[in-house]
């Protein structure tokens, strides 16, 4: 009994020294590992800072959600979305200003000029495929192909109400079947046929099941796709639809109020500085800073007439009509 | 005794400090911002009444509620007497791995189900063998169900079992010798003698469905019971007062049938 | 004749519902240690998963146990003495409270966490801690502990031991912790073990309170099936196996005693 409550004593000691122990870490709100290698990219701030930053796998529009919802009293320090949530959590008031260290050489139309958010890399959507998990079928070359009842119960995209990547597919499916930001009725027409192609819907990554085969078909970036392909060799292929894409850039704030202030500031500094740029490209993103990409990664990218399907959009309209479409394909997509 | 329970009653006072602390004070502040309103949409529980989305999600989580509850009072009910009435080697082996879900919390069910149903499952490569296409449905209503099904089933059979064990035999071995059938017996002598307590399981087994996240989470894209969409509204809008009149309305429904459960229980009597 | 088709006919059922319970839990161990579940099991087995899933995820697991043995403390240091109140109670107030402390089970568990973040979500160290998690754990382990306890002590004829404690002069407090304690020992550990597991495998609470800090195990479980290879969220699955089936064994034991004790 009395070695019992001993034990007892020392598990609450120890209770209470891991609430002293956050000094040395900052919690980043969506930096899932196996998202642009943002497992690599942890394990290299806390060797080269020394701050830990646990992995986390909200999406875009569950982080800036629970910004908005703990705005009273921040629990995270940074966070990594999309660019068009950045515009928002700016205009929602949850993160601040802060430049860092590399700031001068990010391009003027990639940064807010108070730098409540900057970009740090960007990626070209596209379609990831799983080319064993196809079952002998053809790899889909273009957005109507995934309408096609052959993939019946193939095709995954993530949730275009929360996810960014998500979003941006519902953006580029609508440009490519000839609509704009201002009118999305090609998207939600696409959406509506491909319900009835059994879909799969994640809200969060899913690159674990396409690489399984769980989910064969995953309207996905290029980095994620060349990461399959070449660290974890797994059969994947991916294509730039024949209709188009677009490109857009992932961006990081600084939260408002952040408890770890200093360490978030020495995570954001690391991430653009040129041992973190170059920790993006050698995982097939492109790096924000002006750098010039290792020649065996840029072998492996698919070729530059492929490329040049993928257009760019006006991240401030997008970021404007979010909220609308969003909406729209929650009462419409069924 | 007396003086014994007046003393008594300050024994409550840790218990009842942390119960009006940690859980009738937020549920008073969350039934107050049920009736806040955020851009002019009308108060929380507006929005939640007058929705067809919210209600038909309630509907939903109602009727597969009720309807796992009485499939697992069947399934269990039948498993739990044929284990407490018959011996045999093995038996209690057999009890053991049948209640062991009984811990597993949601995600771990839904993730069973999808190694079942989903796209590599077990029924798919089962399908693809007997049928030529994989049987999935793992990721639709019909996954959930089996996934309520699986820690329902273990509940009732161990209330079953307890409470076969306090039914009087002399009931049935008296109906037989009147000539009753099997199945009259089951009907008419064994199954009003479990009901209280395929009652008061039943009520467990539904509230626990109604307020069960983390399967549907699991499986959830496409399914949309209200639990689900309780953290939709809350992480995706931070709409706090939708979230917390959805919660309340939720929380009252499966309260309300419980509350009607045992009042059906008392009224009906203990038949023995 | 029939008698026998109709036990065999329940046994295959029976044994059908066990098989659905089963299979699931083999296919993932299984999975947890085969090189590529997706080739099957001709890839070759191994405990690599394992170790990466320990290397990810040990501080989930360290987190859970602490968590279910502070749970377990505070449940016990505030329901023991509750249980013992309800016993002597016994009146309107008494079932009233019963039925206060069933709701934080019998209402959706969502409700009860946001209730919490809405309530004190503002106040940043608290929200940020474990204790955030495990006040939740206690709400809704409670009724577990203080149910068996109050069917043994209702079992034991305090009264009777009492009245005898304090003819020979034992104050109320000095009774409860040399009569009433001891001799509700099993109902306790029963009690205990039982919140203990409960615990351990709470999502639905958990999930709104925790923060990436503040990761439990079923909250990871969660993170890897959601985002993680299949054979990982298997390895992840067996670990968590590993850690509650021995408690449920115990469970069950302890359960056995109790009621054979009961018939005596």
């Amino acid at each position: 009994m009395r070695a019992l409550s001993k034990t007892l004593a020392a598990l609450a000691l120890c209770g209470m020294a891991s609430l002293a122990q956050a000094a040395d870490s900052a919690i980043c709100y969506n930096c899932p590992p196996d998202w642009a290698d943002w497992g690599t990219q942890l394990k290299a701030i806390a060797a080269s800072t020394g701050v830990q930053v646990p992995l986390d796998n909200k999406n875009s529009g569950q982080s800036l959600a629970q910004l908005v919802a703990e705005k009273a009293a921040p629990v995270a320090d940074v966070v990594y979305y999309g660019v068009t949530f950045g515009l928002q959590a700016q205009k929602a008031g949850v993160v601040e200003g802060y430049k860092p260290k590399a700031w001068d050489q990010i391009p003027a139309g990639l940064k807010d000029p108070a730098g409540h958010w900057f970009a740090i890399h960007s990626g070209t959507l596209g379609i990831m495929v799983n080319v064993d998990a196809l079952g002998g079928l053809p790899v889909p070359q273009s957005w109507a192909d995934l309408l096609k009842p052959q993939y019946k119960g193939m095709v995954g995209y993530l949730d275009p109400s929360s996810a960014f990547v998500g979003y941006v597919s519902a953006v580029a499916i609508n440009r490519a079947m000839g609509g704009d930001l201002d009118n999305f009725a090609p998207a939600i027409d696409y959406f509506q046929k491909l319900a009835k192609n059994a879909p799969i819907v994640p809200k969060q990554t899913a690159y674990a099941r396409v690489l399984s085969g769980e989910l064969p078909i995953l309207v996905d970036y290029d980095f994620n796709a060349y990461r399959a392909r070449y660290k974890d060799n797994a059969n994947v292929a991916f294509v730039i639809p024949q209709e188009g894409s677009i490109s857009v850039p992932y961006v990081m704030s600084l939260v408002a109020n952040a408890p770890h202030r200093a360490n978030g500031e020495k995570v954001l500094d690391f991430v653009l500085s040129d041992e973190g740029q170059a920790l993006w490209a050698k995982a097939y993103l492109r790096p924000v800073r002006p750098m010039k990409m290792p020649a065996e990664v840029a072998a492996q990218f698919l070729p530059d007439s492929d490329y040049a399907r993928a257009g760019v959009v006006d991240y401030e309209k997008m970021a404007a009509v979010q909220e609308a479409f969003a909406a729209r394909y929650l009462n419409e997509v069924k | 005794m007396a003086t014994s329970a007046k003393h008594a009653s300050w024994a409550l006072a840790p218990a009842f400090a942390v119960l009006l602390a940690f859980w009738l004070l937020p549920l008073a502040h969350l039934i107050v911002l049920g009736t806040e309103s955020r851009d002019s949409h009308g108060s929380g529980y507006w929005q939640v009444l007058s929705s067809a989305q919210y209600l038909g999600s309630l509907g939903q989580t109602l009727v597969l509620a009720v309807v796992v509850t009485l499939v697992a009072l069947l399934i269990g009910g039948i498993s739990g007497v044929f284990l407490a009435r018959q011996h045999f080697f093995g038996r209690s082996a057999l009890v053991a791995l049948l209640t062991f879900p009984l811990a597993f919390p949601g995600v771990v069910v839904g993730f069973l189900v999808i190694l079942l149903a989903g796209r590599q499952g077990l029924l798919a490569s089962l399908g693809l063998q007997l049928a030529g296409e994989r049987w999935i449905f793992a990721y639709s209503l019909a996954g959930l169900f089996v996934g309520y099904l699986y820690f329902s089933i273990p509940r009732v059979i161990l209330t079953v079992m307890a409470a076969c064990e306090s039914l009087d035999r002399s009931l049935e071995e008296a109906a037989h010798s009147l000539g009753a059938g099997h199945w009259r017996v089951v009907c008419d002598v064994i199954v009003p003698g479990l009901a209280p307590a395929l009652a008061s399981c039943g009520a467990i087994c539904f509230a626990t469905s109604m307020g069960a996240f983390g399967t549907a989470f699991t499986l959830g894209t496409r399914l949309n019971v209200t639990p689900v969409a309780i953290y939709n509204v809350f992480t995706n809008y931070a709409n706090f007062a939708v979230a917390a009149a959805l919660s309340v309305v939720l929380g009252a429904v499966t309260w309300s049938v419980l509350l009607l459960t045992r009042r059906l229980v008392k009224n009906s009597g203990t038949v023995l | 004749m029939k008698r026998s088709s109709l036990f065999v006919l329940q046994l295959l059922f029976t044994l059908l519902v066990c098989a659905f319970m089963l299979v699931p839990v083999l296919m993932s161990l299984l999975a947890g240690l085969t090189r590529n579940f997706f080739v099957g099991v001709s890839s070759g087995l191994t405990f690599d998963w394992i170790v990466q899933v320990w290397q990810a995820y040990s501080p989930t697991v360290w987190l859970s146990l602490q968590l279910a043995v502070a749970c377990a403390v505070c449940v016990c240091v505030i329901g023991v003495p509750a249980a013992y109140a309800l016993v002597r109670m016994n009146n309107r107030f008494s079932r009233a409270f019963e039925e206060l402390m069933v709701l934080p089970v019998a209402m959706p568990g969502l409700a009860s966490a946001l209730a919490l973040l809405l309530t004190y979500g503002q106040f940043g160290t608290f929200r940020s801690s474990w204790l955030f998690i495990l006040v939740g754990h206690v709400l809704f382990t409670l009724p577990f502990l203080v149910r068996p306890v109050m069917a043994v002590m209702q079992r034991q004829h305090l009264p009777v031991l009492e009245e005898a404690a304090a003819s020979l002069g034992a104050g109320p407090i000095k009774r409860f912790f040399s009569v009433v304690v001891p001799n509700c020992r099993a109902g306790i550990l029963a009690g205990v073990l039982m919140v203990v597991t409960l615990s351990l495998g709470e999502f639905n609470l958990t999930w709104m309170l925790h923060t990436p800090m503040t990761k439990t195990l079923p909250v990871g479980l969660a993170d890897s099936y959601a985002s993680a290879r299949l054979e990982i969220a298997s390895a992840y699955t067996l670990i968590f196996l590993l850690m509650i089936v021995p408690l449920l064994i115990a469970l069950q034991a302890i359960s056995a005693r109790l009621s054979r004790g009961e018939r005596r």
